[in-house]
């Protein structure tokens, strides 16, 4: 009874002491956000970071969605490789719907001048039916219609038609109207494509698009046994129809066709996988930016409650508990921290909202810009538990500080200041940070990804702290040691880094972590870049050859091996083929490593040989004899034919041509892929391929002066054998690369921004100290020139401390990235590299001395008379 | 004399001459001038109109810099309320003035000036770790490391008990005494103020009594002139 009489009582005191700290917290508010500018924009501006990415990718991903049939091109679409559909696949597609058929491939197409070398280019062609586009339309420049355009007729000069996107009409500098060869063929270039419904569904493309009839791709030659095309077969369903009963039908019915199965729910999965990487990705680094925030968030809430000692002071003696002026100021903090979050929201949410349809315009991709609200309560908590990680350290200190020492700190005298929290408060913050990174490793769809970027955010925090902590500590020791002796400058500088609250730790902390993810994302780009451009002099293939016909081997090597600057020319047979089961199970539903998962996602190429590739390394098993004529073998490469858990003596089935052969691992072998040589998933015994049809792949390696004359042998004798430049493919990689690292760089300008935030932050916090600081040196005989050459000197020794802190572990980060994930010889930047020690200094300095006018202008005896009153 | 809300007419009519040697309590209540005063004597502050003239320099006619440099080469400051820079210890503040002077001995004889006012086992200690008595006997040796012929002094105790207070005075009047400056001193304690050689009362920013100069043998023939 008594106890619990007491309880509730209890209960009743802790209701009136919130109510209390609730009235306290308003009265407080009523002062303004003069305090917490920094605060606001710290935890603005990494929320609206979050809240942009989130609600790009929303927006992105629901344009897919919204746009899968047009995009596919059909409600359900199968490819088919090498071939077309067989009659019983195409009855029993035309019984599910409307079929259009489309044919794929890469081919070159060529300008037709009379007595003179013709231009050629790369192209990937789409030979289409009367029934395309099923879904959306296609759209050309002049306005006129698309079959029109492509059909054999007399308005197309009696040829069949071709359209093409603008690149390869300039590339060819050809104009509407003029003859093209494709293939075999002569067509009329007859408009530029403005609109290609499904282009987003293609997979990768080697050159621009060039759409015509199927009919005169056949007529070209381009259809023929062996040649390298996939058909794809888009149906109309009834708006009824269960897709996931169809495609069930589709794979019953024919099992080893090998066709690949794609619908409007799914309608570019790579697209699809790549925005949500790429989303994760920028939404980790708007989270560094959150988190240098937060280092913001903490500084702030330190500054306030310094300032709100008096007050604090009083509360306490007028008798109230520790715990109620903690939940006042806690409550403050709240408030102004769901303040900012909403400033942030707006700003990233409203923003890309409002500028959706530009931002629209400049996506590959299609996307349906609005307020997505998912992003935004995903920023909107992540926002939420910077601020308290980051705010309730220095609140917890209010639980501990007693009435005494506050007393003294608002007198000036000496107090114990901000501490570690208390065992109970440090394990919950602790907790509260493991729970952070759970949460935005599960719902960032990138756990592994997510979890290993926070604990390095988590390492690099607890790592810069410890230095910002030594570089005080090592600065207040040189300032006394012979260093700052006779030079007053340089000591009132190091005095000032190295004294407590002299603003090194957070300084180290915001600016070491801004300029650190630059640093490594800067490393990794330039990694990347060197990655692939680099491989390129060092022995590359100059062409890659495909579509030789086997009658053609002979000739296309005699020819090449007569223009000069050509080094030599590899040549391998060439199929593709689906793998469909792995040791009698079907490929699908294979418990398997997902690193191997893109060796069974489409077709991969096979060929034959009688002996191993030059420089494969076998790392199990042998290689068959020269007139090996037993059952097929098959020599899979080493790492991912371990992913997929095989081994010599397991039994694999590839759907080539639409015919299953099933073959043995007969070794595993390691392959260089970087050489960009030639390469095969999978190398067969010839036995088991050769009475398939099929063309020939070469690779040409030749010198630059070379590559015009032998496209131009090419183009002449060979209509049929396209040629991929390797240099001109490793541009749209780079390309695509930089692309990508623009994206990145945005996401580190919201850092920097933040960092920039930070110290925004510190050094008008500084500047007080300073004022008073000058005011006294003025007083003790300091002419201005000497004062600013001392607040100069501390920003930017402090910025360049922490540039080199950042540079060092970025780098470290970027070799970790380099060397475990790209699994590519780090390339370092050290022109970067100063740069970034440079921009720390001049940030900092920067910043300081926005800040130092005041001091240098004020005279003394004012500055002086109002800290005394 | 200037202030945010234009200038302010805070001392009227001033005319006062101090030799080289004296020691002067300026005296008044709250709001007399006295501080303003000390201030415009010390350079800290402008005097909108009338001459001022220190160590033999016309101070209306210098600029910020040259009035810090004749501080540094002239002068020493104590203040109520300290002023010690927060964010260097004890020795760092005594030594800053001799720094910027460009002494080369300026941590030695730091740490002999704080030996003199008692504290040197407190060196490496920052103004925070240290008593109100203890941080004035730090800004006493700081205001008189240079070897200041003026040390400008304003309510000294101001902030210290009644004991304390007494052996910041002690020390303050014995030093300026041994290193032979002249002391101008502002308190609002009258005993305090009568240790000196010489008083002057103030009231509404004028000078409402002086008890005169002191003999003209303790007059320095250079000696400068405040007016």
């Amino acid at each position: 009874m008594i106890a619990a009489l007491r309880a509730r009582m209890a209960a009743e005191l802790a209701e009136a002491n919130l109510h209390f700290a609730w009235r306290v917290a308003k009265r407080e508010l009523r002062g303004g956000l003069a305090g917490f500018r920094i605060f606001l924009a710290c935890l603005a501006l990494g929320v609206a970071g979050i809240a942009a990415v989130g609600s790009i990718t929303a927006a992105i991903q629901a344009g897919l969605a919204a746009e899968g049939r047009t995009i596919l091109g059909g409600d359900a679409s199968i490819t088919l490789t090498y071939r077309r559909a067989s009659a019983e696949e195409r009855d029993w597609m035309a019984a599910q719907g409307v079929v259009s058929e489309v044919a794929d491939l890469r081919s070159m197409i060529g300008t037709v001048v009379e007595g003179g070398p013709p231009d050629r280019a790369l192209a990937q062609v789409k030979g289409v039916d009367g029934a395309y586009p099923l879904y959306g339309a296609a759209e050309l420049e002049s306005g006129r219609a698309l079959q029109d355009a492509i059909a054999e007729n007399a308005a197309n000069d009696g040829r069949w038609g071709l359209v093409a996107e603008r690149a390869l009409v300039e590339r060819l500098g050809a104009q509407v109207g003029d003859p093209v060869s494709l293939g075999t063929g002569t067509f009329t270039l007859t408009g530029v494509i403005a609109v290609e419904p499904d282009a987003a569904a293609g997979g990768m493309a080697l050159g621009p698009r060039a759409i015509v009839a199927s009919n005169g791709l056949a007529a070209a030659g381009l259809l023929g046994e062996g040649t390298l095309y996939e058909t794809l077969y888009r149906i109309r369903l009834d708006p009824s129809a269960s897709l996931d009963a169809i495609e069930r039908d589709y794979a019953e019915r024919f099992p080893e066709a090998g066709g690949r199965w794609r619908d409007r729910d799914n309608a570019a999965p790579g697209i699809a996988r790549f925005v949500q990487r790429i989303g994760a990705f920028l939404v980790l680094v708007g989270l560094a930016a959150l988190v240098i925030g937060g280092v913001g968030v903490g500084a702030a809430v330190r500054g306030y409650l310094t300032r709100k000692v008096p007050v604090i002071a009083s509360l306490r003696t007028l008798g109230a508990p520790a715990g109620t002026v903690f939940a006042a100021y806690l409550m403050q903090v709240g408030v102004i921290a769901l303040f900012g979050i909403v400033i942030g929201l707006a700003l990233g949410g409203g923003g890309i909202a409002l500028l959706g349809p530009w931002i629209a315009e400049q996506l590959p991709v299609p996307a349906r810009f609005a307020l997505y609200p998912a992003p935004l309560v995903i920023a909107g908590l992540y926002g939420l538990l910077t601020a308290a990680l980051f705010a309730l350290w220095p609140l917890s200190w209010l639980r501990e500080v007693r009435p005494a020492e506050l007393f003294r700190l608002s007198a000036g005298g000496q107090g114990g200041g901000f501490r570690l929290p208390r065992l109970r408060m440090t394990l919950f913050l602790i907790g509260l940070s493991v729970a952070f990174g759970l949460i935005v490793a599960a719902l960032s769809g990138a756990a592994k990804l997510a979890l290993s970027v926070m604990a390095g955010i988590g390492a690099a925090l607890v790592l810069l702290r410890a230095v910002g902590w030594l570089a005080a500590r090592g600065a207040a020791r040189l300032a006394r040691g012979p260093l700052g002796r006779k030079r007053p400058v340089l000591r009132l500088a190091l005095g000032a880094i190295g004294a407590p609250g002299g603003g090194a730790v957070d300084i180290t902390m915001a600016l070491g972590l801004g300029l650190g993810v630059l640093a490594a994302i800067g490393q990794v780009d330039n990694t990347m870049q060197r990655l692939i451009t680099n491989q390129l002099p060092a022995g590359a293939p100059a062409f890659f050859l495909v579509d030789i016909q086997p009658d053609q081997l002979d000739p296309v090597q005699a020819r090449l091996a007569e223009i000069g600057g050509v080094e030599s020319i590899e040549t391998a047979p060439m199929l593709r083929g689906v793998i469909t089961e792995l040791e009698g199970i079907p490929a699908r539903e294979a418990e398997i490593d997902p690193g191997a998962a893109w060796v069974l996602r489409g077709d991969r190429g096979v060929t034959y040989s009688t002996e191993p590739p030059e420089g494969a390394v076998l790392t199990a098993g042998e290689w068959w004899p020269e007139d090996y004529d037993g059952p097929p073998l098959v020599s899979f490469i080493d790492e991912e034919g371990r992913q997929l858990g095989l081994e010599p003596g397991d039994a694999i089935t590839v759907s080539i041509l639409g015919r299953p052969i099933t073959a043995t691992i007969a070794n595993l072998r390691e392959v260089e892929w970087q050489g960009l040589g030639i390469n095969f998933i999978m190398v067969m015994s010839p036995n088991a391929l050769q009475g398939a049809p099929h063309t020939h792949i070469a690779t040409v390696y030749a010198d630059t002066a070379a590559e015009g004359p032998i496209l131009r042998a090419l183009g002449t004798e060979f209509l049929n054998v396209t040629a991929v430049g390797i240099r001109e493919q490793i541009e749209r990689v780079s390309g695509a690369l930089g692309d990508l690292g623009a994206a990145t760089r945005w996401g580190a300008l919201a850092v920097l921004l933040t960092g920039l935030a930070v110290l925004i932050g510190a050094a008008g916090t500084a500047a007080e100290r300073q004022v008073s600081e000058a005011a006294v040196l003025k007083v003790l005989g300091a002419e201005r020139k000497t004062i600013l050459a001392s607040l100069a000197l501390r920003a930017a020794l402090l910025g360049a401390g922490a540039g080199v802190v950042a540079l060092l572990w970025g780098t470290v980060a970027a070799w970790g990235v380099a060397e475990f994930v790209l699994d590519a010889e780090f390339a370092p930047a050290p022109g970067q590299a100063l740069a970034i020690i440079l921009g720390g200094a001049v940030l900092n300095l920067g910043a300081g001395l926005a800040f130092a006018a005041r001091p240098l202008r004020l005279r003394p005896a004012g500055v002086l008379r109002v800290q005394a009153g | 004399m200037p202030s945010q809300a234009g200038d302010v007419e805070i001392l009227r009519g001033i005319d006062l001459a101090i030799d080289a040697g004296e020691s002067v309590g300026i005296i008044g209540p709250s709001g007399s001038g006295k501080s303003s005063l000390l201030m415009v004597l010390g350079g800290l502050e402008r005097a909108t109109a009338g001459r001022v003239e220190v160590l033999g320099q016309d101070l209306s006619a210098m600029d910020e810099d040259a009035l810090a440099r004749l501080r540094r080469e002239g002068m020493g400051v104590v203040f109520q309320s300290f002023h010690l820079i927060p964010t260097m210890t004890a020795i760092e503040n005594v030594a800053t003035p001799l720094e910027l002077a460009g002494r080369d001995d300026a941590f030695e004889q730091a740490a002999k000036l704080l030996g003199e006012v008692g504290l040197g086992h407190r060196e490496g200690h920052y103004p925070a770790q240290m008593s109100g008595g203890e941080q004035q006997r730090v800004a006493l040796a700081r205001a008189l490391a240079p070897g200041p012929r003026l040390l400008l002094a304003d309510e000294p105790t101001g902030n210290l008990d009644g004991k304390t207070g007494q052996a910041v005075i002690e020390l303050l009047f014995g030093l300026s005494g041994d290193k032979d400056a002249t002391l101008v001193m502002v308190t609002h304690e009258q005993p305090l103020a009568e240790r000196c050689s010489r008083v002057i009362s103030m009231e509404s920013g004028k000078i409402v009594g002086d008890t005169g100069t002191a003999a003209p043998a303790e007059i320095t023939p250079n000696a400068g002139e405040a007016a």
